[in-house]
């Protein structure tokens, strides 16, 4: 799970043995990714859930992470999404990553990943390849000495990664801390890859990193062949494990005192680096663990979703209507993930009929409420929800609206938290409230009516429709390359003030577009009550030309090629 | 990189050949014009790798995708440039390497290789006809003297490199035309030998002085050299031929491969030459299926012999790469040069027995068996064939020893190569080596890129 959530949909997470959030990528820490258009292809575009042509922009950080327990509340929903599923986190190797480790070790990561600087793809940019990032040695010594500290080794698995080429370089990981190792150029080189990094042009001549059909028949590598050159690293770990004399691997991992700096401080480029702080070895206790011995705790036992799954066995075998209704507190968070991975794993991408199953709560929901909610589910929620609503729908209806009794006009109240719908994939959601800060950020494909907007609403968006009844915060639309929003601009200042203009165009809504729009706040209204709605339905003649469409360069671009396409043919 | 997507659009394609019929009429260089646009879509198909597998091919670590590039974007000037950086004689190398490169080429994984060797010819030719090639002279003298010795691809490179360092480069050569075996050896319709003396033309006006007919050792004193010159390169090649030692070796008609290439090349030049060893008309058999014996083989053709066999003692290549030799290795393959398209008969896995002559001492047959894969005799399979011209293309064991070598007092390696260090410096201060006479018989390529080193190796000396 990268920043931008492409085709991370319920389906998608069920279906893993392990999941990884990866906050940032070792070869080029900080930066987000940029895939042109020109590049997105039948095949690329039905995986990203996106349209063919239009450029895809990955956010450089997780919109929905800010801080430690945000990815605390990550890791949460996709345990909860998918239990069996081990969570890992990749951090790469810099100044500092020991404390982030803690954290996340503490956020209840089964696995921390740390990423060095070394390896990359032949895509990343030369000045990232070159100039960002640090060796997973100094990162991975940092955090196995942090997480010892503070009695937290024990409870994760340390994995690290960053051009690990050979036996020698497993057995220093495992002595500086690691229990696991990623490799990637190696094997790909045993299958045939002859490094032209030209994996971004789509011209691997040995069918590697290429969707070319013709390149790819080239491509004869074989399964054997990795597990041959992993015989080889195999070997090589045991012969020096028989020099150290160790017998299992366990007993290898955190010992830096096996490491001997001379020969390498004694190499003329090396002189006068010290490398104490590598090789430093905290003395602990000897009840303190040293490497990974028990699981994590999740937590999940208390989640409501153990009670909505009784009450719908029936219904995710069968697709038999229910409905459920229940008291709801904010301790109840991710609620619907896991019934979501339940009728996932039983009815892959598809999910039931909409509406099979209807839970209606009553009060306020935790954070996470419907994160990746599958087709087939609908959420009615009376009273309010924190943040992280909606996050990843897929296919699910989300409904929030305020107490029945409540006095406030909802349109001027935030109903729901900050980074409702971020990366949703598909599914309807409406909110009889405002909405918070960075609404709808990277939606791949949900449809959302909102009665108004903090900052930041739409950033990155590539598909799917967003209608806001209300006022905007600033920077909407930042980086927006898809779908379509529809803003009621009242005021007048939308196109000034509140709109970051930079890849989309602002037009009156056009005739043909009338229908949809006039549809959604329908739906809105019969799903909500909402009485703003209502009111601007009523009055639609008037309403109608405050509204703002806004409506992506690229997207209309591409959208106009497919109707010139579709008239010729 | 030329074109992104070129090696998918183009497929490989070289000059065509003149007709064998007509080419064996005369000593003129087989290849026929090519269009430059079809020479620029080959360097299209280019594909700039990220780890350009030909650098390392090449001994001479040339920059090709560079230059490839600039062919396919017209700049010549640069791509010349870009070509002299890393070979002093691309003309040389362009015509008569076997292109390790193209064995080294990525493409080739899969695909025909780039025609690396074509691009290359081109580049230089062109350079030439646009008058892009001049002297290069140096700008501050040393005022060390250096000897070269052999005036063969190898010496002619460190002549070259160290004349543009500033030293004063005096180049002995035995024969009386300059270019060794490039002169003497390589047939012309292989090489043309206007070739070496234009470019001789530029080692002149660098301020390389020659001496021909200087046979160091015999009628140049090795004391002289050693007097008269800071340092000296023994850049004299590996001429010494490996013999067959077989009953009948002694008969007349059994000639070494180098007794009668350049007797041929000198009369492509103009010499008259008495007693030329002639196949016209003759069963002509050569011994050794390298391309000494291709040489011959086309030589002959051109003589108008009867009939042309040429034998090897190993076993019959495959038609294609070997897996033995995977990418990126020097493939073991079978190789038809331009000289079997001519005609003749090619056998493997001969070893001959003995020759049989007439009552005037003149060779009238050849007696041979067949081998197996480790070179043990077949009984029942001699066979007899009629030879009234046998050629001996059967290698070279080291440099020719009786003379300087000895004089010099440089020790030997166990292949009784010339010894040197990795700075190509022989046993006795001051002398270095180069070439066959350090590595054994080898590629032109290889003789450049060892004279490039020594001369680099003998600058340091000189500054020290």
């Amino acid at each position: 799970m990268a920043s931008a959530r492409f085709g991370v949909t319920t389906n998608y997470l069920i279906n893993a043995d392990e999941l990884q959030i990866k906050m940032a990528q070792g070869a080029k820490p900080g930066e987000g990714g940029q895939l042109p258009g020109h590049k997105v292809d039948e095949t690329i575009a039905r995986v990203r859930h996106s349209t063919p042509g239009v450029s895809l922009i990955s956010p450089p950080p997780h919109h929905d992470i800010y801080s430690i327990e945000d990815l605390a509340q990550l890791i949460y929903d996709l345990k909860n999404v998918n239990p069996r599923a081990r969570i890992s986190v990749k951090l790469v190797a810099e100044v500092g990553v020991g404390t982030v480790a803690a954290g996340v070790a503490k956020a209840h990561a089964d696995v921390v990943l740390i990423s060095g600087d070394t390896g990359g793809t032949g895509a990343s940019p030369l000045s990232s390849i070159k100039h960002a990032g640090g060796p997973w040695e100094l990162g991975l010594a940092e955090a196995h000495q942090v997480l010892v500290m503070n009695d937290l080794r024990g409870r994760v698995r340390l994995q690290t990664d960053g051009k690990i080429l050979t036996g020698r370089d497993v057995t220093i990981a495992a002595l500086l801390g690691a229990e696991e190792f990623g490799f990637s150029t190696a094997p790909l080189v045993a299958m045939g890859c002859i490094m032209m990094r030209k994996c971004h042009l789509n011209t691997c001549p040995v069918g590697i990193a290429t969707q070319d059909p013709a390149l790819r028949a080239k491509f004869e590598g074989t399964p054997e062949n990795v597990i041959n050159f992993f015989f080889f690293i195999a070997e090589q770990v045991r012969h020096y494990m028989a020099q150290m004399g160790f017998r299992t691997f366990d007993e290898m991992v955190g010992r830096v005192d096996m490491l001997d700096p001379r020969h390498a401080e004694h190499h003329w480029k090396a002189k006068g680096i010290d490398l104490s702080a590598i090789l430093y070895n905290p003395e602990m206790p000897s009840r303190i663990a040293r490497r990974c011995v028990e699981a994590q705790d999740h937590g999940l036992s208390e989640a409501l979703d153990y009670k909505l799954i009784d009450f719908a066995r029936e219904s995710i075998e069968t697709g038999a209507p229910i409905e459920i209704k229940l008291p709801i507190r904010n301790v109840h968070r991710t609620v619907g993930a896991m019934l979501s991975g339940e009728i996932a794993r039983k009815h892959g991408s598809a999910g039931l009929p909409q509406d099979t199953i209807r839970c209606r709560f009553s009060g306020s929901a935790g954070q996470s409420f419907g994160a990746f909610l599958a087709h087939g589910v609908t959420l009615e929620l009376e009273g309010d929800a924190n943040d992280y609503v909606g996050k990843g729908l897929s296919g699910g209806r989300l409904i929030v609206y305020p107490p029945r009794t409540a006095t406030f006009q909802p349109e001027e109240s935030i109903i729901v938290g900050n980074v409702a719908l971020y990366g949703a994939t598909s599914g309807d959601a409406f909110f009889n409230g405002m909405g918070g800060e960075r609404f709808a950020v990277r939606n791949s494909g949900a449809r959302a009516v909102v009665e108004g907007l903090g900052d930041h609403g739409c950033e990155y968006m590539t598909r799917g429709v967003v209608v806001v009844l209300g006022k905007c915060g600033r920077n909407f639309a930042a980086g927006m390359s898809g779908g379509i929003a529809y803003v009621l601009d009242e005021k007048g200042d939308f196109a000034e003030r509140r709109c970051n203009t930079a890849s989309v165009d602002l037009e009156p809504v056009p005739h043909g577009d009338v229908e949809l729009l006039m549809g959604m706040i329908q739906s809105h209204v019969d799903a909500t009550g909402s009485s703003r709605g209502k009111w601007i339905l009523e009055n639609w003649d008037n309403m109608l030309p405050k509204f703002i469409k806004v409506f992506p360069h690229e997207y209309k671009r591409v959208l106009g090629l497919a109707r010139q396409a579709t008239a010729v043919a | 990189m030329g074109k992104v997507t070129g090696f998918l659009e183009y497929t490989r394609e070289l000059p065509q050949r003149r007709d064998p019929a007509v080419r064996i009429q005369d000593w003129l260089e087989i290849y026929q014009p090519f269009p430059e646009d079809h020479l620029r879509t080959q360097a299209a198909r280019c594909m700039d790798c990220g780890v350009p597998f030909c650098h390392t091919g090449c001994p001479l670590t040339n920059i090709i995708p560079d230059w490839n590039d600039l062919v396919y974007h017209g700049r010549w000037k640069e791509a010349v440039r870009q070509l002299h950086a890393t070979n002093n004689f691309p003309e040389f190398t362009g015509r008569i390497c076997p292109a390790p490169c193209e064995a080294a080429c990525v493409l080739g994984i899969n695909e025909p290789a780039v025609t690396i060797k074509q691009i290359e010819k081109t580049i230089i030719d062109r350079a030439f006809d646009e008058g892009y090639i001049v002297p290069e002279p140096p700008e501050v003298k040393s005022g060390k003297r250096v000897a070269v010795i052999g005036s063969g691809p190898a010496g002619l490179a460190a002549a070259q490199q160290l004349a543009r360092a500033g030293h004063d480069v005096t180049v002995f050569e035995k024969s009386d035309r300059l270019g060794g075996l490039m002169r003497y050896g390589i047939p012309n319709f292989k090489m043309e030998k206007h070739l070496i003396d234009r470019r001789l033309e530029q080692l002149r006006g660098e301020g390389v002085r020659f001496q021909t007919s200087a046979h160091v050792g015999v009628n140049v004193a090795v004391e002289d050299l050693r007097r008269e010159f800071d340092a000296v390169l023994l850049a004299g090649g590996s001429e010494q031929p490996r013999n067959l030692n077989v009953p009948g070796r002694e008969l007349k008609g059994i000639h070494f491969a180098m007794e009668f290439l350049p007797q041929q090349n000198r009369v492509c030049e103009g010499d008259s030459v008495p007693d030329q060893i002639l196949a016209t008309g003759k069963n002509v058999v050569i011994i050794g299926g390298g391309d000494t014996g291709a040489d011959c083989l086309g030589t002959s053709h051109r003589h108008g012999a009867r009939s042309v066999t040429q034998f090897e003692l190993l076993p019959k290549p495959p038609e294609t790469r070997s897996p033995a030799t995977p990418w990126p290795m020097w493939p073991l393959q079978l190789r038809v040069e331009s000289s079997h398209e001519e005609g003749g008969t090619r056998d493997w896995s001969v070893s001959t027995v003995r020759f049989s002559g007439d009552d005037h001492g003149n060779v009238k047959q050849l007696h041979a068996v067949r081998v197996s894969p480790k070179l043990e005799p077949l009984p029942g399979t001699e066979f007899t064939l009629d030879a009234d011209l046998v050629l001996l293309a059967m290698g070279f064991t080291g440099p020719v020893k009786g003379g300087m070598i000895e004089q010099l007092g440089v020790n030997l390696d166990a292949r009784g190569n010339v010894a040197t260090d990795a700075s190509h410096a022989t046993s006795v201060a001051g002398v270095f080596a180069a070439g066959d006479m350090r590595r054994g018989q080898s590629l032109v390529v290889w003789a450049i890129a060892e004279g490039r080193k020594a001369a680099a190796a003998i600058d340091r000396f000189l500054a020290e």
